[in-house]
C-alpha cells in the first residue's frame, strides 16, 4: 500500500490526474499545501472513488481558511498525521 | 527490450520523468538521477509520463535554441545499461506519438500497469 | 525508522521547503532517524548563507541549520545543481576562481550519487517539489 502525496490544485494543474493514474486500488492519497484545494466543492467530486483513501493536511486547510469547506469524506491530518501515513505505507510518491 | 511485460519489471529504482525537453531542467536532473543510480550498480526503470513522452522525440537538437537539451544524456542511458524504458500509452495518443517512432526503444504502459511500477521498486522518484 | 527528505523547491518561491522542514521536526519528534535532507533542482538555495528575510517570516535556511545542529541530520546539497544556480562553498569558489562564496557548513555540496543511497538505505523518503 503506498502514499501518494499532490500539493497542487485540480483547479490548476492537471497533474492530479497522473497521481490518480498511478494509485494502486489501496493506496491512498494526501492532499498538501494547494491540493487541499482538492478537498472543497465540487472539485473533490475528481477523486471519487476514493472513498476512505482521501486525506488532506489540517494546516493547509485553516491557513487557507478552506477548514469549512472541506468535504465530510475527506480524513484531515495534521503533520503528524502525515509521518503516520507515511510509517504506514510501504512508501511515498510525490506528485508536484 | 528485456521485459514484455509492465508487471514483472522490478528494479531498485523507478524514475518517473514528467517534462520535456528545454523548458524547463526536470528531464536533465531526472535523468541525471537516473544515470547516477545506474552508474553506481542499480537496476533502474525510466517511466516517461504526460509531457514527458515527448521527451523522447527523434528530431530534438539543441541547436536552434543553444540549450544543451538531453539528447546527449538519453544516448548515455544504453551505455549505463538502462534499458528498461516505458512510456504511459495515454499520454503518446494525446501527443500523436507512437512507440515506435521514438527516440529510444520503448514500451507503452496503460494506466493499470503503472501502479504495480510504483509496487515493485525499492525506491520512486518523480521529476 | 530511518527517514530521508528530498527537497526540490527554493524557500519563499513555493510552500515546497517550508513542508518539508515542519515534516522534518514531525519526523524527529515521532522518534525515527531523520539520516538526511537531500537539497535538488531548486531546493539548493535552501543552502543560501546569505538569506534575509523579514524577521517575522520563516528563516528556513535557519531552520535547517537549527535541524541539522537539535537533531544531527547532514544537510546534502547536490553540487551540480547548487554550482548552476551561483551556490559555491568556499572551496568550489576558490576553484572558480570567485569572491566570497554562498554555501556553508553545516550545508554539505555533495554528489548526486548520495540521493540514491540515501533513498536506498532509509526506510522511508518524501519527496517536497515545487
Amino acid at each position: 500500500m503506498l502514499l501518494h502525496v499532490l500539493n497542487r490544485s485540480p483547479a490548476t494543474s492537471e497533474v492530479y490526474r497522473q497521481a490518480l493514474a498511478a494509485m494502486g486500488p489501496d493506496d491512498r492519497l494526501l492532499l498538501i499545501e494547494d491540493g487541499v484545494q482538492g478537498a472543497v466543492g465540487t472539485l473533490v467530486a475528481r477523486f471519487a472513488g476514493l472513498e476512505g483513501r482521501l486525506y488532506a493536511q489540517e494546516e493547509d486547510l485553516v491557513a487557507r481558511g478552506l477548514a469549512p469547506l472541506c468535504a465530510p469524506s475527506v480524513v484531515r491530518v495534521d503533520v503528524e498525521g502525515f509521518v503516520l501515513l507515511t510509517e504506514e505505507a510501504q512508501r511515498t510518491v510525490s506528485w508536484f | 527490450m528485456a521485459n514484455d511485460e509492465a508487471q514483472g519489471v522490478e528494479g531498485d529504482l523507478l524514475v518517473i520523468l514528467r517534462h520535456g525537453p528545454h523548458g524547463s531542467s526536470w528531464l536533465r536532473e531526472g535523468l541525471d538521477a537516473a544515470l547516477v543510480a545506474a552508474a553506481f550498480g542499480r537496476r533502474v526503470t525510466l517511466l516517461f509520463m504526460g509531457e514527458g513522452v515527448t521527451a523522447l522525440m527523434p528530431a530534438q537538437q539543441s541547436g536552434p535554441l543553444g540549450q544543451k537539451g538531453t539528447s546527449p544524456t538519453l544516448e548515455m542511458l544504453e551505455m549505463y545499461d538502462i534499458d528498461t524504458l516505458l512510456v504511459e500509452a495515454e499520454a503518446l495518443a494525446r501527443f500523436g506519438l507512437r512507440a515506435e517512432g521514438l527516440m529510444l526503444s520503448a514500451r507503452a504502459v496503460e494506466a493499470k500497469e503503472l501502479s504495480v511500477l510504483a509496487a515493485t521498486h525499492s525506491l520512486v522518484l518523480t521529476f | 525508522m530511518r527517514y530521508a527528505i528530498l527537497l526540490m523547491g527554493a524557500p519563499y518561491s513555493s510552500q515546497a521547503a517550508h513542508s518539508a522542514l515542519r515534516f522534518a521536526r514531525a519526523v524527529a519528534e515521532r522518534g525515527h532517524r531523520l539520516e538526511g535532507v537531500f537539497f535538488y533542482h531548486d531546493g539548493v538555495h535552501n543552502a543560501a548563507r546569505l538569506a534575509a528575510p523579514p524577521q517575522d517570516e520563516p528563516h528556513l535556511v535557519d531552520g535547517w541549520t537549527a535541524l541539522a545542529a537539535d537533531h544531527g541530520v547532514p544537510l546534502q546539497v547536490c553540487i551540480a545543481a547548487a554550482l548552476r544556480r551561483g551556490l559555491l562553498d568556499e572551496r568550489e569558489a576558490a576553484r572558480h576562481g570567485k569572491q566570497g562564496h554562498s554555501v556553508e557548513s553545516p550545508f554539505e555540496l555533495t554528489g548526486l550519487g548520495q540521493l540514491v543511497d540515501l533513498g536506498l538505505r532509509c526506510d522511508r523518503l518524501v519527496t517536497f517539489g515545487p
